[in-house]
């Protein structure tokens, strides 16, 4: 399995768009914390509100995890590049578990340059205002873990949308109409239903309730956790079916 | 060493293999031949676990391919030249399949020397002509040192030069006791490098054997060329012979002997008299019903 991984990262290294993923991330997270550090006061920023409102930035980065974890799988239908890799790994749930793996780390990956690209540019910004930052409380540590575990689960969730649908243009735009179109429509009818509760347990709604800033109309944290990684599981095994059917030609 | 029992495929309305078996003997190169859409890729494919099949099953090394520990220093395999993606170096695509197989990065750099691609190896596939693919298709086989190789089509896309040094390679593999199975519809090709034949045609064997055998079988024929050919074709006709005009010649199923007794005692000057032997793919073309493999 450590071959197999190895072998997924450097794939996903070695084509240019690794470096446009990271450009992006950087240059998206960057404007977002000076916008952040900007818009408070002084006294504001050495409030928790403050510190816990930069490291939700980290958020950012999960639309390119999902985008990246879809297109990992899906690439290699595109370009025929399965081929060679169900020929080195002929078990194809095995292939998707790998992948899953390599998905894991480049999350965590994508995190923690998020963390350091906004520490670096906070850092920065709040002593020009001749303040001091500080990222020490209890409260902001277990909200970054929260943050990066919600960065892998959109990652995970994206490999399993791949693995489902592996035509890379419809499991794309499938999932960005899914995400801002179809939920907002369905909340929208379950509200008219009376039953706008049910609609936290859709997929992206989930998510969102499980990205450490939670919001009032969202589940709580453990359970969208739970349901969050209920669709990852559902979804994970329809694709590992689907891939594993599938014929090769 | 490969072997195919009785595999059938379907792919919606095109039965693409119907109840195929044969054997590649161990240590041989086997040319697999066949039209176009006569199931090549798809038993291929099969053979490497890649196409599930409807009935039937296809083995190799005794086991399905599924099955191999490390299959790729069992197996080696091109399928076809473009399974590479555009934007990743011929190297890194190397790299990867040598991770995924836990091969250290110097047996990539040994491959890209063997089949002479060191040189454009650090650029992105995407500039490759379909004869370098191919190099790399072949480099990529050969990363496992596998015993056995499985090509589809490898001669596709290679200039003459590329096609007498394919050849040589084969050749050179083969002589080290691996089992070689190489689709090709280049027949000439095939009939310099193989040792065996197998012709499949609409997903069905139609010959397994080796390759003298099916030239020997086949019928030759007498090409004479005659001032009076018209004349001369009528004699030969009339004394039972098959004749094929073409140009200014014609190929008669007749002996050379009684062709020329004919004409002579008919008075008419001959310009040309020789056997013909039978090509290979004047043999697939009478065995697969003249349909062209182009």
């Amino acid at each position: 399995m450590t071959a197999l991984v190895r072998s997924e990262l450097l794939k996903v290294r070695t084509t240019r768009g690794w470096w446009a993923y990271l450009i992006v991330l950087v240059a998206l997270v960057g404007i977002g914390t000076a916008a952040e550090v900007g818009s408070r006061s002084l006294a504001e920023r050495r409030g928790l509100d403050f510190q816990l409102a930069l490291v939700d930035l980290v958020g950012i980065t999960s639309l390119l995890a999902i985008v990246l974890g879809i297109t990992i799988v899906t690439t290699e239908f595109r370009h025929g590049t399965i081929t060679p890799t169900l020929l080195a790994t002929p078990g194809r749930g095995r292939v998707l578990a790998g992948k899953s793996i390599a998905g894991v780390l480049i999350a965590v990956f994508f995190a923690l340059l998020a963390f350091v690209v906004i520490g670096a540019v906070a850092a920065v910004w709040v002593s020009i205002g001749g303040g001091e930052l500080q990222l020490a409380d209890a409260d902001v540590a277990e909200r970054a873990v929260k943050t990066l575990v919600g960065v892998v689960l959109w990652l995970l969730l994206g490999l399993a949308i791949g693995a489902v649908v592996h035509s890379q243009v419809a499991a794309l735009v499938g999932t960005l109409i899914w995400i801002f179109l179809v939920e907002t429509l369905v909340i929208g009818l379950l509200s008219l239903l009376d039953a706008e509760g049910v609609g936290n347990y859709l997929p992206f709604q989930a998510l969102d309730g499980a990205d450490g800033a939670g919001g009032d109309d969202l589940l709580d944290y453990w359970p969208a956790l739970a349901v969050s990684c209920g669709w990852i599981v559902l979804l994970g095994a329809l694709g590992v079916a689907r891939t594993s059917g599938r014929d090769i030609t | 060493m490969i072997e195919v029992d009785g595999l059938s495929k379907r792919f919606g309305k095109t039965q693409a293999v119907a109840g195929l078996s044969f054997r590649v003997e161990p240590g041989t190169i086997t040319g697999f031949l066949g039209p176009n859409g006569a199931g090549k890729s798809t038993t291929l494919r099969s053979v490497l676990g890649l196409v599930h099949p409807d009935a039937g099953e296809a083995t190799v090394l005794g086991v399905s391919y599924g099955e191999l520990d490390r299959p790729l220093h069992r197996v080696g395999a091109v399928l076809e030249a473009s399974e590479v993606h555009p934007g990743r170096s011929g190297h890194n695509h190397l790299r990867v399949q040598a991770a995924a197989a836990g091969l250290p990065a110097s047996r990539v750099e040994e491959v890209l020397a063997l089949v002479e691609l060191s040189a454009a190896a650090k650029r992105r596939v995407k500039g490759y002509s379909l004869g370098m693919r191919q190099r790399l298709g072949l480099a990529t086989a050969l990363l496992g040192d596998p015993e056995v190789l499985v090509l589809d089509e490898p001669a596709n896309g290679l200039d003459p030069a590329g096609i007498r040094w394919l050849r040589d390679l084969l050749r050179s593999l083969a002589a080290e006791g691996r089992t070689i199975l190489v689709s090709s519809h280049v027949l000439s090709e095939v009939a310099q490098t193989a040792d065996r034949v197998v012709i499949i045609h609409r997903g069905k064997l139609v010959k397994q054997a080796p390759i003298e055998d099916v030239l020997a079988g086949a019928q030759g024929g007498t090409v004479v060329r005659s001032p009076e050919l018209d004349r001369l074709a009528g004699v030969l006709s009339k004394a039972g012979g098959n004749v094929l005009m073409g140009g200014d010649g014609a190929v008669v199923g007749l002996p050379p002997e009684r062709v020329g007794e004919l004409a002579a005692a008919n008075g008419i000057v001959l310009h040309e008299l020789r056997v013909e032997q039978a090509t290979l793919e004047e043999v697939f073309l009478e065995l697969t019903g003249g349909e062209t493999t182009q």
